[in-house]
């Protein structure tokens, strides 16, 4: 805003002052010479009264002063008889008296004035510096990201800064004045006189509203409303900033159907689980039972006409009981092995040494007559479901022995590695027949088997359930192995409770 | 229906209970042997209704329980006879395909007196028969009530 000059209004410095009262005196005293020579009198008066009043309003009291003095001087030097002195006779006295009477009069007038406008001024400037101000303080708020507008106590917005509209769309100009909630078509989570009741009692309040931008989408906002009072308490205006969470709010929604759909699948998970566990029960009672009656009639059958049967006929009664038997070992080892799956653990500390002491005695009768050299260190204690890692290292141990059986002398080794204080490695070699290691993937897995039936007997369960075992107490499971060369079989188990 | 028989077999499957008696005429037992095919029919005779209403009131002196039984199912009757003050001094032998450990433990906590998996051999299975009817029907005194050997 451009600035007047207020400087006619300013005190002058003494200098100048003084000299505007010689120089309007001298001024009005050269007019009223030159009125006098064309024959006008009498109008030196007013001229000097103009003077003085001139120099009072311009320059102040101190140049009036000068200035009424020298209008006396000259006016009675000039004017008053005797002519061109200054001598003032008695009777002209009263005179001289109103005349200064009137400059007095007409100084402190213009004095008044001049207070009053200087007054004026001031408040002007300081009107202005507060506009200037506020101005600044809006632009200030401009800067920011949050939302801000005010609203008085009807709604009507008075201001709205720049974040406001490139939320909502609208430019100040547009939106001061509306009513906010039309122009925002607000929605309350709460019922808007629980609001305002709020916002007068506490002064503050906080939510998340709905509100629809100029180009009609929806917007998510987490707002919050201070009241502002004037100085009798009275509420005058509500400043409302809002925060723009409709991507927070989308990222919660998109969270909670994750969640959501988690819990579905989670539920599905259980609910095939059940299913399996119901098929393993099943299969438990079920599928043993036509096994069993296959097993006992064919028994029965050879029994009873064991004398009518030729060879041929009596090899095929064994075949029948073979195979029939083979299922119900399969049929048992399989279930053993959904069972690991299914079961909890129980963990407790396992003394290995102990373990594989009473492992060795359980496969003796497995081995009599069998020449194996074993090679067994000493084992570390470890954490785990004693009964499942006794199966895993059954499993382990007898096919060691197992695959050993072609070698006149057997070397079966059980020891331990200390590769890391983390977990506990305990591997069992032997000089078996070993294995091609590129079928060592397939090891593991259900009804995997590298070697024909009649070579070696197994359902092929063995490993797969050494390495489920494994996998639930937290570890790994891993072979070594060449043709004709032996295998050794590595199992990590953490060594704390999990 | 005037049955007596000191060993009570609940059991469904007609194979497999041909196959019992057969492991049990070895030792003469199979006489003594009362089939029944399902649970509620194992329930009726034991409280003496239905068919059963004219039987003499002795109780078996071993009841040879499947778990698997339609209507009402092994576990069941089991519960049924060890919650009853005159039946649960009746001894009870679950023998069932299943090895669940599950129905291992809910049948001891019922009170099951033995557990027994038919084995898949049918050797095995016809001893495992003869030693159960052997001791439970011969060796084992039953408790006082129930029919006396003869």
């Amino acid at each position: 805003m451009a600035k007047q000059n207020p400087s006619l209004l300013k005190d002058l410095p003494a200098i100048q002052g003084y000299g505007l009262a010689i120089v309007s005196v001298a001024i009005a005293l050269g007019i009223a010479l030159l009125m006098q020579h064309y024959g006008l009198r009498g109008v030196e008066f007013p001229l000097f009264l103009f003077a003085i009043s001139l120099t009072v309003w311009i320059a102040g009291n101190g140049p009036a002063v000068l200035a009424v003095g020298l209008s006396c001087l000259t006016f009675d030097y000039f004017f008053t008889e005797p002519l061109y002195s200054l001598y003032i006779r008695s009777s002209e006295l009263p005179y001289y008296f109103i005349f200064i009477l009137f400059a007095i009069l007409l100084a402190w007038f213009s004095s008044a004035r001049r207070r009053v406008e200087l007054e004026l001024l001031q408040s002007r400037e300081e009107l202005e510096r507060e506009v200037a101000e506020r101005t600044q303080r809006a632009s200030l708020l401009n800067l920011t990201h949050d939302t801000i507008f005010v609203r008085d106590i009807n709604d009507i917005i008075t201001y709205w800064n720049r974040a406001a509209q490139e939320l909502y769309g609208w430019t100040a100009e547009e939106a001061v004045g509306k009513q906010s909630n039309q122009l925002l078509q607000t929605e309350f989570p709460i019922p808007i006189d629980d609001v305002r009741a709020k916002l007068l009692r506490n002064g503050r309040w906080e939510g998340e509203l709905w509100n629809t931008k100029a180009d009609g989408s929806r917007v998510v906002v987490a707002s919050r409303w201070s009241l502002r009072r004037d100085e009798r308490q009275q509420a005058v205006a509500i400043l409302e900033t809002n925060n723009d969470v409709s991507d927070r709010k989308r990222r919660e929604e998109e969270i909670r159907k994750l969640n959501d759909e988690l819990g579905k699948r989670t539920t599905d998970l259980e609910a095939s689980n059940k299913e399996l566990e119901a098929f393993a029960y099943s299969i438990s009672h079920d599928l043993r039972a036509p096994i069993r009656h296959i097993v006992g009639y064919a028994q029965l059958l050879q029994k009873n006409s064991s004398s009518v049967l030729d060879e041929k006929s009596h090899r095929y009664m064994t075949m029948i009981l073979e195979s029939a038997e083979r299922m119900g070992t399969l049929i048992d080892d399989l279930l053993a092995f959904s069972r690991i799956g299914r079961a909890e653990t129980r963990e407790t500390a396992v003394n290995l040494d102990l373990l594989v002491k009473e492992i060795l005695g359980e496969v003796q009768q497995d081995i009599t007559g069998r020449n194996i050299a074993w090679k067994i260190s000493a084992l570390p204690d470890l954490y785990g479901d004693r009964s499942m890692l006794r199966l895993a290292l059954t499993n382990l141990i007898s096919n060691a022995a197992k695959f050993t059986r072609t070698r006149p002398q057997a070397e079966i080794e059980i020891g331990c590695l200390e590769k890391n204080k983390d977990e506990v490695v305990v591997f069992i070699r032997d000089n078996g027949v070993g294995f091609d290691m590129k079928y060592v993937d397939k090891l593991f897995g259900v009804f995997r088997r590298l070697h024909s039936a009649d070579a070696f007997e197994g359902t092929g369960i063995g490993l797969a359930t050494v390495q489920r075992i494994i996998h639930r107490h937290g570890g790994r499971v891993w072979a070594e192995g060449l043709v004709d060369r032996g295998a050794t079989f590595f199992l990590s188990v953490p060594r704390q409770r999990r | 229906m005037d049955i007596l028989g000191r060993i009570l077999m609940v059991e469904d499957d007609p194979k497999d209970v041909e196959l019992t008696l057969t492991a049990l005429a070895d030792y003469n037992l199979s006489n003594e042997v009362v089939v029944i095919h399902d649970g509620e029919e194992a329930l009726n005779y034991l409280y003496r209704r239905g068919n059963f209403k004219a039987r003499q009131s002795e109780n078996p002196a071993v009841l040879l329980l499947d778990l698997k039984l339609p209507k009402v199912d092994g576990l069941e009757v089991l519960q049924q006879i060890k919650s009853d003050e005159i039946l649960r001094v009746i001894p009870v032998v679950v023998l069932t395909s299943s090895r669940e450990e599950r129905d291992m433990v809910a049948s001891y906590k019922l009170g099951v007196n033995a557990y027994v998996v038919k084995p898949v051999d049918f050797h095995q299975f016809v001893n495992a028969i003869k030693e159960l009817g052997m001791f439970w029907a011969i060796v084992n005194e039953p408790p006082p009530g129930s029919i006396r050997r003869k």
